[in-house]
């Protein structure tokens, strides 16, 4: 029985979330069952991808599991390697803690008891989605845990009852959904030419014969670099993420920042090197584009976040300019560019959702959005506004935080690589970091309060909010094995094992 | 130039499917009605299908049921359009989803067209 | 919508299509179809049923409850078939090494679980197209 169940591990974290969802509606008046249910399924999920992690961690080869029993062309093989254990690491270790967050929290925000099972409907399944994208090894189940994704994604958005909910939802559906076509279209015609759906067998179909027809292989580029381009919030696309993350739930604000984009950075990562390979990236110059991209993402993002009043608009264009981080990594075709793309994914998960989550405790507690209005808080709310601290000294890169460790990683893979601007823009970025967030900190913890009575949150928000901080410390202080995961994933994603 | 014409009237699903995602990208982004842009994505989505199964079908071939004849007959391949099942089954979601969201807009706001929802939610920012 | 003559002619015709629908769903392995369409074809059925005898009439026939259930369950019905590898000891929704009888191809009995999955799907996707159709009519009173 046990041996049968950690056998087939890697599909029980990925349906397991997604089928208890569909059950929760029929118990629906009963919120203290459904909530219970949650935490007990992000927890088994927790273990179960701590399990996996340490298996691929130790044996060093990577999980091969095929679905219905049919092998590598014919069926949906799902392949649990070191970058798959990372990503279901980092989702399964933030989904706890929001969830914690969320219990006993959301009937202000959100509306009755059917409402609140709703939430936690859409949100498990965003959970299962997010693990599969981590572990699938095939091009159309990549699509269809895409489109899950979009769809529970748009539908945390409007859960809130204000009109600027179904409109920040509505542009977001349109968008994703011009996104997924375009996926869907990059998907196509790589199936086109190679004939082939499995990630493996088309990566070496694809290296044998491109050179028939550079065109489709060109469009099939562009296709899924502006597809997931939307999805991921890169620079020019990114309109729709400020009205979505601000207009959500703040639990559903923190998930979404933190993880659902990063599923979807996970996925380009996935078929740009595994599918298509470095060498056709070099060949094409996909690589010189995304360290364009991403420069050019995190100095817009970063001064946009400047002009924002309003605290989580703030945190918002906060993300997109992380999401510059990321995709300049990506670009960066070497070890250390790319174990430090993976950590600073895993860092900025923890500390956006601490941030989010910072932010809607001291929202629903004072009422008040906008930074000029939060004089004080520190002392009434010292819980909260430590982790907020944090979280901010983590995003900037002060050593000892986890953003550290990713930016030197990302500092030494750009010398490498021998570009001189990407080492530039990240000190910028992360100077023009401290200017958007510092004065927060300062406003709250060194002028006078006024004489409100706000307390901090209940105490499963207090233990969700130390889970974060706390991992955002431990992360920077002892990145070891975590460090060293993420280094065997680059050098896997490179081909160089 | 005649044989940018022949090849683009030899692959005519190809063509027409560019042609249909060209239509359906302006559709939403010129129209300011939500209910026009809805239909734009379907059609997007629609020329995304179309490229799909025309990818699978093979000119002078039967359809792919086993039956008892010569072991040489071509059949097309059936698993583009099984694949494209799933797209449409997303792609009714989508419009259920995005159908609803109008109906909320439109009991809040009193119309449904994107630009006075705009102008409305400008107003009530300046107030 | 309360004609004589469409009042007569659906209460005959209706019940057939319904028929026809959970045909259809049956013989997914066999004939063009299956479960997606053929659960588009059974909601249609109270769908039509609804808009010609009158939306309390047709909620009464369906009330909110049981639209729940069937699409909770019908969903872990899905996820129970594909237990059936993993008890046995092969991968999930495993079907022919679970020692499923696969019998004559082109027969009803072919197919092994893939037509039970169908069942639970199509009767489903029925529930949430009548569900849709309710919660965008209530809207208009």
């Amino acid at each position: 029985m046990i041996s049968s169940i950690t056998t087939n591990l890697p599909v029980f974290v990925v349906i397991a979330p997604l089928f208890v969802a569909f059950i929760l509606t029929t118990f629906a008046r009963r919120i203290r069952l459904v909530e219970g249910f949650v935490i007990f399924i992000e927890v088994l999920g927790l273990t179960g991808a701590g399990i996996l992690a340490v298996n691929v961690f130790i044996k060093n080869i990577p999980i091969i599991y095929q679905m219905g029993g049919w092998s590598a062309p014919w069926g949906i093989e799902l392949k649990i390697g070191n970058l798959s254990a990372f990503f279901l690491l980092v989702v399964a270790f933030v989904s706890v803690p929001v969830s914690l967050f969320a219990v006993n929290n959301l009937s202000d925000e959100v509306g009755g008891k059917e409402r609140v099972t709703r939430f936690y409907v859409l949100y498990l399944l965003l959970g299962g989605a997010m693990a599969g994208m981590a572990v699938t090894n095939d091009l159309f189940n990549v699509f269809v845990l895409v489109e899950v994704a979009t769809l529970s994604c748009c539908g945390l958005v409007s859960s809130r009852n204000r009109p600027q909910a179904a409109e920040a939802a509505f542009t977001y559906l349109i968008m994703a959904t011009l996104g997924s076509t375009l996926v869907l279209g990059g998907i196509g015609f790589i199936y086109i030419i190679t004939g082939h759906l499995n990630m493996g067998f088309a990566y070496e179909e694809l290296n044998r014969i491109w050179q028939n027809s550079p065109h489709v292989v060109w469009m099939a580029f562009s296709f899924m670099l502006v597809g997931f381009g939307v999805k991921s919030a890169l620079f020019p696309l990114h309109i729709w993420l400020p009205d979505a993350h601000s207009a959500a739930p703040s639990p559903a604000s923190a998930i979404l920042s933190g993880v659902a984009v990063k599923g979807y950075l996970i996925c380009l990562l996935k078929i740009l090197y595994r599918v298509f390979g470095h060498t056709l990236m070099q060949e094409f110059a996909v690589h010189r584009i995304l360290v364009l991209a991403g420069t050019v993402a995190i100095i817009a993002g970063s001064i946009l976040a400047l002009t924002q009043v309003e605290l989580k608009r703030r945190l918002a264009f906060s993300t997109v300019a992380q999401v510059g981080y990321i995709i300049l990594g990506m670009g960066l075709v070497n070890i250390k560019g790319l174990t430090g793309t993976l950590f600073y994914l895993a860092s900025h998960a923890v500390i956006k959702s601490t941030l989010f989550l910072a932010a809607g405790a001291i929202i629903a507690a004072t009422g008040k959005k906008n930074i000029n209005e939060l004089a004080g808080i520190g002392r009434k709310m010292p819980i909260t506004m430590a982790a907020f601290t944090i979280g901010s000294l983590g995003l900037t890169g002060i050593p000892l935080f986890s953003g550290f460790i990713g930016k030197w990683n990302l500092i030494l893979g750009s010398l490498e690589s021998g570009n001189i601007i990407p080492i530039a823009v990240i000190i910028v970025g992360s100077v023009l970091c401290a200017a958007y967030l510092f004065p927060i900190v300062r406003v709250a913890y060194f002028e006078p309060a006024p004489e409100e009575d706000w307390k901090d949150p209940g105490f499963t928000q207090k233990i969700a909010l130390i889970m974060l901080a706390s991992a955002v410390v431990i992360l920077g202080i002892i990145p070891g094995p975590f460090l060293e995961l993420a280094e065997r994933a680059a050098a896997e994603l490179l081909m160089l094992r | 130039m005649s044989i940018l014409l022949e090849k683009l009237i030899i692959n005519y699903p190809y063509s027409i499917a560019v042609v249909l995602f060209i239509i359906g990208a302006l559709t939403v982004l010129t129209r300011s009605s939500l209910f026009k842009k809805l239909l734009g994505i379907n059609i997007m989505e629609t020329a995304v299908f179309l490229i799909f199964i025309a990818a699978g079908n093979i000119r002078g071939g039967t359809e792919p049921i086993l039956s008892e004849g010569n072991p040489g007959t071509v059949y097309i391949n059936p698993l583009p359009s099984a694949l494209m099942l799933t797209g449409i089954v997303v792609s009714v979601s989508v419009t259920a989803f995005a159908l609803a969201l109008i109906i909320r807009l439109h009991r809040t706001y009193g119309t449904t067209d994107a630009n006075c929802i705009a102008q409305m939610r400008k107003e009530v920012i300046d107030r | 919508m309360k004609d004589f003559i469409l009042k007569r002619i659906s209460a005959i015709i209706l019940p057939f299509i319904c028929i026809y629908g959970f045909y259809v769903i049956l013989h997914g392995h066999i004939s063009p179809g299956g479960s997606f369409a053929g659960g588009i074809i059974v909601g249609l059925s109270f769908i039509a049923f609804s808009t010609v005898y009158g939306t309390e009439k047709g909620r009464s026939k369906l009330p909110e409850k049981v639209l729940i259930w069937i699409e909770s369950y019908g969903t872990l019905w899905y996820g129970i078939m594909g237990m059936v590898g993993i008890v046995k000891g092969v991968p999930f929704l495993a079907n022919k090494l679970a020692g499923i009888n696969l019998g004559e191809p082109g027969t009803l009995s072919s197919g092994g679980l893939i037509s039970l999955i169908g069942i639970g799907v199509g009767i489903r996707v029925a529930s949430t197209m009548v569900t849709l159709f309710f919660t965008l009519m209530e809207e208009e009173s």
